[in-house]
Formats: C-alpha cells, structure tokens, sequence
C-alpha cells in the first residue's frame, strides 16, 4: 500500500523518460510506446487515487528526502489523482481516435517527434496537477506551452505555423505575467512551496503588511492563466489553432492543455491564497464577468461560423467561459461544479473533434458546412459520435454537460442574489444559443446531400471507431452516474482547504 | 514615496524593462520585435529576482576562503531561479525564432497582419 | 400477481428498443416485413398499457443522476388517461401509416422513428418528477424531429429547424424555471396539490411566481400558445400525413401535460389562482383560441389549415386549466381525448385525399365526397365533433369549459370565455365544413361525366372511422370516462386545500 505513495512521481517521471527514449524510435514503436506508457499512467493514477481515498487525507512527497522549505515537493489527494487519470484516459483515447488522421497530416520519419512531444505533454500536465512548488510550476507550464505550440504546427502548412505563432505569443505574455506574479509573491513571503507560502500569506493578510504587492500578484497570477487557458477576451489564438491543428492535436489542447493551466490556478486559489483572500481582491469578480461574457461571444461566434472545426473551437471558448464562471462565484459549490465541468467538457470536447475528423474525411476533406451535408450517413459512428457530443454540449438530460448545468444553476442559488440572476440568465442564454449552432450542425450532417464523396465504414478505421464508442459511453456514464465523481470532486476539494 | 523609488532604483528599472517589454510583446507588428520585446520582459523579470536576492555588501554563496558563516553570504534562491527561467526563456525564444523562419520563408514578411492578410486571400497556402 | 413496475418500464423501453432494433435491421425487400414488425410492437405496446390502466400503482426509480435527482416513472391518474389516449391514436395512426408510406422513401427510419416518439411519450406520460418529465419532453422534441424532416425537401427541413428550435427555446426556458424550482421544492415529484415549500418560498413569492410562469410559457411552446405558436403551422403540415396526424392529435398533448404537472402537481392550483399567471395564461389562451380560428378560416391548403386549427383547440385546453376549477379542468382533460381523436381523424383524411388524389387545396377539394364519400363521411363526423355539435365528444368538453368558466368567478373571463368559445365553434364550422359541402354538393356545374368513385384502402379508412366512432362515443356515453378524470381533479382539488 505505503508503495502507492510514489505512483504520482513515477508517472511523471516515466513519461519524460519515454520522451526521450522516443525521439531515437521510429515513429511506429514510438506510437507503441507513448500508448504503453498512457496506459501505465492510467493505471498509476488509478492506484493514486484509491491510495488518496483510502487515506482520506493528503500525501506530501518529498522530492530527494530534502525537508520543507528546501527541498522539491509533490502533494496529492483525490482531486489530483481523478484529474491525471481523467487526462490521461481522454489522452489515449484522443491518439486512438486520430491516429490514422495523423499520418496523413505528418511526415512520416517525423511521427516519432509527435510522440515526443506528447509524452513531454503529458509528463509537464502530470507535473502541474501534482507539485506543490511553484517554481516547478512555472517550468512545466512552459514546457506544456512549448509542447502544446510544437503539436499545434505539427502538420507544418501555412496556416498551421500562423496559428501556433500567435498561440506562442499569447502563451509568452501570459508566462509572462504568471512569472511576475510568482516573483512577487517570492519576494513578500520568501517561499517557494504552496504550503509555506500560504501560512506567509495569512500573517500578511492579517497584518496587512505588503497589501498593494499580494493584490498585484494575485491579479498577475490570475490573468496569466487565463490568458493561457484562452478566457474570453484573451482567445484571439484558440479558433486558429484548434481548427488546423491535426486532429489529435485539437481534441488535447481543447480538452487537456487549457484545462491543465485552470487546474493550476485553481490549485492556486486554495492552497497559495485561500478563497477569502481572493475574495478580498475582487479577482473572482474579474473572472466572474469575463466567464459570462464569454459565454455569450463564444457562442455567438460560433454560430457565425462556417467551418465546423472552428465552430467546435469557439464553443471551447464558451465552455471556458462556464468554467469560469464556477470559479467566479467564489465559493465551494462552484468549484466543485466547474471541476465537473472541466472533466464533462474534456470528455465531450474531444469527443467532437474526433468525430469531426471523421465527418469531414466523409466529405472530401472539407470542413464546410456546405459540404458537410450528409456527412453522417457516409460515416455513421462519426455522425452518432458528433450528436452525442452535441447533444452533451447542449445539456440535455442524461448526457454529462446536463450534470455540469445542473451543478452550476445549484451553485448560483448560494451565491449573492446579483450574481444569481446574471449566471442564471447568461447559463440560460448560452444553452439556447448552444443548441442553435450544435443542433443546426447535426441536422445539417443527417440532411442528405445529392454530392458523392466516398463513405466510411467502421472497419475502414477501426481504432477511431472504437475511440468514438468508448467516449460516447464516457459521456454517458458522466451523464448518468455522476454522483460518485461529483462526491470525490467534493472530497479533494476539502482536502485542498 | 519616491524615497522608496530611489533606494529601490533596481527594482524600478526592472519593472519599466518589463512594462517596455510586454507592450512590444503585444503591440509591434513585426516578429523579430516581438520576439525581442519576449527578452526584455523577461529580464525584466530576472533583474527583478536579482535585486530581490541580493543583499547590499555580501558576495556569491561560494566558499573560496574558507568563510562558512550565513551572513556573508546573499540569498541563493534567487540567483537559480534567474538560472533556471534563462533556460525557459532561451528555449521558447528559440522557438519563436524558428518559427518565425519559417513563416518568412512561406510568405517573405515578418509583419504577422500581413501574413493574416495573405492567408485570409488564400494566395499561398 | 403482475408484476406492474415492470411493465411500467417496458412500456417505454420496448417501443424505444425494438425502434433502435429496427435501423438495425436490414432494409427488407418486402414492405410488409418491416411493417407486421412495426405493427406487432405497436400492439404489443398498446396492450401494455392497456394493462397498466388497471394497475393501481406502480413505481421505479431507474437511476440517480446526481445527488436528490433521480430518474423515476411513477403511475398516476394523470399518466394512465395520457397513456391510453397516445396508445389508441398511436396504433390507429401506424395503421394507417401501412398504405400511406406506399409513396414516401425510407419507409424504414419512418417506422423506427414512430417506435421510438411511442416510446418517449409512453416515458412522459409515467415520469415520476420534473427531472424525468423534462428529459422525456426533450427527447420527444429530438426523437419526433426526424418524422417532421421525412421527406428531407428543403421546406420540410427548414420547417423541422424551426420546430427544432422552438421547441428547444421552450424547453430552455422551462429549464431555468426548473433550476429554481428544486430550491423552493420539498421534492420535485409530483404529487397532486402542489409540493411548494411555503417556508422556503415566503419573501421570494414574486420569484416564484415568474419561475412558474416561465415553466408554463416554455412549455406552452410544444402546445402552440400565441405568441411562440409560428412553428406548429409550419411543421405539422410538411409531415408525412399519419406523422402530422401524431404530432397535431399527441405530441402537441405533451405540452398540454407539462403544463398539467407544473400547475397541479408542482405549483398547486393555489399558488396560482388570482395571481398575474392566471390572468396571462387565460388571456394568452382566449387570444389563441380566435386567432388560430381566424388563420384557420383564411388559410387554403387544408393541411395547414388543420394546423391552425390545432394551435386554436389546444388554447380551449389551455383555457380549462387556466380557469384552476374542477369543471374547467374536466372540460379540459375531456378536450384532451377529443381532440386527440378528432384531429387525428382529420390529418388522417387529409392524408388519405392526398394520397389519393393528390390535392391539397380546399378549393380543389369540390366533389371529393362523391369520389371518397367514406372518408368525406369521417371526416364530417369528427368535424362535427370539433365544432362541439352533440352528441359528439367535442360537445361535452366545450359544455363543462363553459360551465367551468362561468362558474369561476373570475372578472371578465367569465363570460368572455365563453362568448369567445362560441364565435370560435362558428369560425370552425366555417373552415371545416365547406370541405364536406362542396365535397357531397359541388354544385350544377361540377363534372359529373368523369366522376369515379375511387376506392380506398382498408388500412386507411379503417383508423379514420374507428377515430370518428371513438369521438362520437365519448360524446354520447361520457359517464365512464368523466369519472376518471373525476377521480384526477378529486385528487387535485382536494389535497390542495
């Protein structure tokens, strides 16, 4: 059992091993060996998390024996290991889904390098859900962006380098001022560890000594990963890069990349700062209008869109808009509902873009609406893919995304009665703008279409097909049994505080 | 107020090279400015924790003389933090730069709205 | 001893399976394959709830979505009186669907899809709380999408869109009712009288209060209440003729039901009478009541025209229920049946014309009694019927929607109720009847050198009578079936007070 104790740092550890093992493969044993490590990864954090629930407390780690205010630290509960298993499963599943797609879009002695920087992707998210320094932090926040821009611009067509370009200045600006907020903080408390830092932070809110810097760097911190994980207005970079992304790519950094810098911030929120010190600095208001508003643009965005990739991309930016929106209203309920939502949106997310692959390889390889018609009966798993995606997206009941709506409507009823009225009302208007353009989509891929392109069967491509059908059972399972994750979620979040 | 600007002159000076920075950072349509308004912002960050590490009137932590006493020393945090986000910085520069190659190659500009231009009209793909 | 709960489940799950099971199957070369198939479930069904009309009780709870939101059927008055109606127009219908499919493609995702809308509606019908209700409501939206689309022309798609969203728009709006719903709720199950949390709810009545009106509009939608009602006309006509006769006589009745659960068995007759949602809905009704009159009155193309006359006929439903009294609310329920009946007949006969002879105009329609005087002779029948002629159905429940109103008490409505009843009969008898006139006399100059006679299907002309004899019936022997909705309002009014 006491074994269990080092799963989190093996798994780090073996996937940056396999990063470098892989780039001497060849792309083919590379692909075996980032599925071989995924899986070990699944099963480690499988065995984290029953060690965290069994324990009922957290576990400190100590990197090389040294103590407290030294040394390297890694901390876990439960809410870490459902999130590394979370990530890692819709991780496998994505390449399962989209690896046919990727050896159309890659050079083919380059593949092993796709597979690089995946495993270095997975290894840095793996460190940011687990460590407890935030110097480390830092670090793997910027390997994951260089990571995440090297996956972005791996087809290596024009639009491609464009995209990633500007995703790696947003990324830059946004490390930018997370490393600021981090300097600060380091300067007023002398820690480097979440832990040390908070009991600093305390005795200065309390003492008020250094309030302007505490304020600066809370807000330097905050903005920094939102701009990173692509809160509305800062998501000027996601439509680009997600919609000519390959596949795989697209579905990871929707679902895991931007969702792994949230998850540091919200880690940030209870253990660096607290919830009341946050309060106390508006910053959670800040994020609370910015969630709403981009709901609303980023459905109204994508309702104006024509390419269904980008379309998917700018609903991504809706849902990050929900996220936070949880997280705006500063309190327990809404962060257990926007984790839920982190992990229903990355499981129907993904799922979208798999889908959608394999609708456009039905029409030509567009992704035009124009030529989508029809697309479902030309690929039928791709076309039920996509309407269970949808139809979790648009919440109706039974699917996941209805959870998340249901745990967001509750969460606003104990908030103050001026946010109540304005989450329930942007939460209402964003769902019926959701259902224009994802069920606009869905009838348009069932109406059929007098053009011929070739179809699909599922032995055509069977590893997508079976990534279509383990994430549409995912989707269901959210949707239908969520009271174990929500219940799980609650408890991590309480060994959190 | 500006007593604490004057005995905090470092600090201040870091803050304006990461001001300057970010704005080129955001603002310049050229790449290469871009990319240079990256470094300033990031110096500005790196001067920012020297100054905070060092202390007035002590040397580097390296024992040559055989002085072992803490307070001869400053604070070496600090100094492997700067060490350490150089390394981060000189990797995603490089990147930068790399793809900045290879946009200029593709459409023989540096001016990211031209390229948006270009690739909007679909003339080169 | 019969196990009740159990058929309870399969009541729903068997339509909803063997549909599923039926785009399984392969295309058959022979048509009456996949129809005995469709047939035998439909029968099977019926008798299932047949049955289930004899139970006492029967409840299930399948799973639990999240903390206090389960998924539960439970049997009451209400669902039983819901269930029998849809069975027997859903068989009669699928029946008639037998010849009439002759001349549309994809007979087989026709049938599915008709399996499947029995199914949900069976699911409404015994949905135990709101949770429940609403998912079966947005299945049914989704499941009987594709019947509106069938014959995928552009009209029929643009129609099915707008239906689409309508719908969704409604049920978006019912949600965020909902949303507060489960906090000023002892329970969202329902039970008869209201489950209102009068602690919860005191100092938030005015809340409240717009909550259950949004409930009420959103689900009005379905039941095509002025001024969300544009997109019945446009749907229910580009069906397939059964399909437009389900969704006018059924679907529309879903909405009607909601409405019934939300008033009395969420909010209570109470909680609403006197307050400004009585007054808007009874204003709202009457307003439809002549309007869907009057557009029926001008249109020419008769399917439309019976479309219009559903919007104007289900507002006399809406008006009983309004009215929040025993009498109103069994002219109500009555109407419900007859209605379902009559309209039914009607889109049937329609069909069978079109089918036919192709004409869809009224005004081409001179002389067709002489050609089809066994349809002509149904469709007078339940014309009658509809203007409220006795001895036919349509009298009694117009009888008690006067009596109810008149007994009400209420300022203005009263006798406004009634008066605007009336002069809606006679705008009905003037847009049903001219069929039937210029049908069996089409005057000196019709073309009787032509005239054939020509000979309809048994399959069609079978539904439309038995639908005709069914409204006479209820009409003339209403004993049986006014103590069963006796039995409802007794449970309704008097656990309220």
């Amino acid at each position: 059992m006491e074994i269990m104790r080092n799963f989190p740092c093996i798994s780090i550890i073996l996937c940056m091993c396999s990063a470098i093992v892989s780039s001497a493969l060849p792309g083919k044993w590379a692909r075996r060996l980032n599925v071989t490590i995924v899986l070990a990864v699944i099963t480690l954090s499988g065995g984290t998390l029953v060690y965290s629930l069994a324990k009922g407390y957290e576990t400190v780690y100590k990197m090389g024996r040294f103590p407290a205010p030294w040394g390297n630290e890694i901390r876990f509960g439960v809410l870490e290991a459902i999130m590394a298993l979370f990530f890692s499963g819709i991780l496998l599943l994505s390449v399962l889904g989209g690896s046919k797609k990727l050896k159309e879009d890659i050079d083919n002695f380059k593949e092993n390098l796709y597979f690089v920087l995946l495993d270095l992707l997975l290894s840095s998210l793996l460190a940011l859900i687990y460590t407890n320094d935030l110097f480390t932090a830092y670090v793997f926040v910027e390997i994951c962006t260089i990571a995440a821009c090297g996956l972005i611009m791996a087809s290596e067509r024009g639009r491609a380098i464009e995209a990633a370009t500007r995703y790696m200045i947003y990324a830059q600006i946004g490390s930018g001022l997370l490393l600021f907020g981090l300097c600060i903080l380091y300067d007023i408390t002398g820690h480097l560890l979440m832990s040390n830092i908070k009991t600093q932070v305390i005795i200065l809110a309390s003492s008020g000594q250094y309030h302007i810097p505490l304020v600066i760097s809370i807000v330097f911190i905050g903005t920094g990963l939102a701009i990173k994980s692509a809160l509305f207005p800062f998501h000027a970079w996601l439509p680009d890069s997600y919609g000519y992304s390959p596949v795989p790519s697209a579905a990871i950094l929707s679902s895991l990349v931007s969702k792994g810098y949230i998850f540091l911030l919200l880690k940030i929120f209870y253990r660096v700062f607290g919830l009341n010190i946050i309060q106390e600095s508006h910053l959670f208001n800040i994020l609370l209008i910015f969630g709403l508003a981009g709901m609303i643009f980023g459905s109204v965005s994508a309702i104006l869109e024509q390419d269904i990739r980008r379309m998917i991309a700018f609903s991504s930016v809706a849902q990050i808009g929900y996220i936070y929106m949880g997280f705006g209203m500063g309190i327990r309920s809404g962060m257990v509902a926007a984790v839920f939502h982190i992990i229903s949106h990355a499981a129907s997310k993904s799922l979208l873009f798999i889908s959608s692959a394999g609708l456009t390889d039905a029409s030509g390889k567009n992704k035009t609406f124009k030529d989508l018609t029809g697309a479902a009966y030309r690929n039928k798993i791709a076309g039920a893919a996509f309407t269970t995606g949808a139809l979790s997206m648009v919440g109706v009941p039974l699917f996941s995304g209805f959870i998340s709506k249901l745990l967001f409507a509750k969460a606003a009823f104990e908030t103050n009665a001026m946010t109540m009225v304005a989450t329930l009302v942007c939460l209402a208007i964003s769902t019926i703008l959701n259902a224009v353009y994802f069920l606009k989509t869905v009838a348009r891929i069932y109406t059929p279409a007098t053009t011929e392109y070739e179809t699909i069967r599922f032995k055509d491509n069977i590893p997508f097909g079976v990534a279509c059908i383990l994430f549409i059972i995912l989707n269901l399972i959210l949707g239908l049994a969520s009271d174990p994750l929500v219940e799980f979620i609650n408890r991590g979040l309480m060994m959190f505080s | 107020m500006f007593g604490n600007l004057i005995t905090n002159f470092g600090e201040a000076v870091a803050v304006l090279l990461f001001v300057i920075g970010f704005k080129d950072l955001l603002l310049q349509k050229n790449l290469i400015k871009k990319i240079v308004g990256l470094n300033f912002m990031d110096s500005g960050i790196y001067l920012f924790l020297a100054e905070k590490g060092y202390i007035a009137g002590r040397v580097a932590p390296i024992v040559t003389d055989g002085v072992t006493e803490v307070t001869k020393y400053i604070n070496p945090v600090p100094s492997g933090l700067v060490l350490t986000g150089i390394v981060v910085s000189v990797s995603s520069t490089a990147l930068m730069l790399a793809l900045t190659i290879r946009l200029y190659e593709r459409y023989h500009t540096l001016n990211m709205d031209e390229i948006s231009t270009i690739i909007k009209k679909g003339e080169i793909e | 001893m019969i196990n009740f709960n159990m058929i309870l489940i399969a009541s729903f799950l068997f339509p909803l399976l063997s549909g599923v099971l039926l785009f399984a199957i392969k295309e058959q070369a022979d048509r009456k394959v996949t129809f005995a198939y469709t047939g035998l479930s439909l029968v099977i069904t019926g008798v299932l709830n047949m049955i289930l009309l004899f139970a006492d009780s029967a409840e299930v709870k399948l799973i639990t979505l999240m903390n206090g939101i389960d998924i539960v059927f439970r049997l009451d008055t209400l669902g039983k009186y819901f269930m029998g109606i849809v069975s027997l127009v859903w068989i009669l219908a699928g029946f008639f669907s037998y010849t009439y499919m002759k001349h549309e493609k994809n007979e087989k995702r026709y049938f599915a899809y008709y399996l499947i809308v029995f199914g949900v509606l069976n699911g409404l019908g015994a949905a135990g709380n709101l949770i429940t209700m609403y998912a079966f409501y947005e299945f049914m939206t989704l499941s009987s999408f594709p019947l509106v689309l069938h014959n995928q022309k552009k009209e029929s798609v643009m129609a099915a869109l707008k239906y689409l969203f309508y719908s969704f728009f409604g049920a978006y709006m019912a949600l965020f009712g909902l949303f507060f719903m489960c906090r000023y709720c002892r329970t969202l199950d329902f039970i008869p009288g209201g489950v209102i949390d009068q602690v919860a709810m005191s100092g938030h009545e005015t809340l409240v209060l717009v909550c259950i009106c949004l409930m009420i509009m959103g689900f009005s939608v379905k039941a095509g209440m002025f001024p969300l009602h544009a997109w019945l006309p446009a749907a229910h006509p580009v069906a397939p003729a059964p399909a437009s006769a389900a969704l006018s006589g059924i679907i529309v009745k879903g909405g009607v039901l909601a409405i019934l659960r939300v008033i009395f068995y969420i909010a209570g007759p109470e909680i609403i009478r006197g307050t400004f949602i009585q007054y808007l809905l009874l204003t709202l009704s009457l307003v439809t009541v002549f309007m869907g009159s009057m557009l029926a009155y001008r249109e020419k193309v008769l399917k439309k025209r019976l479309a219009y006359s559903t919007v104007s006929q289900l507002s006399y439903i809406l008006f009983g229920i309004a009215l929040l009294n025993p009498a109103g609310l069994t002219g109500s329920l009555l109407h419900m049946a007859a209605h379902a009946f009559i309209k039914c007949a009607l889109f049937l006969s329609a069909g069978a014309i079109i089918f036919n002879t192709g004409c869809t105009r009224v005004d081409e329609l001179r002389g067709i009694g002489k050609k089809m005087p066994g349809v002509i002779w149904g469709y007078t029948i339940v014309s009658l019927g509809l203007i409220g002629i006795p001895p036919t159905g349509g009298f009694i429940s117009k009888w008690y929607l006067a009596s109810g109103a008149l007994s009400s008490g209420i300022k203005g409505f009263s006798y406004a109720g009634p008066i605007v009843l009336l002069i809606s009969a006679l705008l009905t008898a003037g847009y049903l009847l001219p069929v039937t006139i210029n049908g069996f006399f089409p005057g000196d100059d019709y073309d009787y050198e032509n005239h054939k006679t020509i000979k309809t299907s048994f399959y069609m002309i079978m539904p439309i009578i038995v639908l005709a004899i069914l409204s006479v019936l209820i009409g003339m022997f209403p004993n049986g079936l006014t103590e069963f909705i006796g039995s409802i309002t007794g449970e309704i009014f008097n656990t309220g007070f």
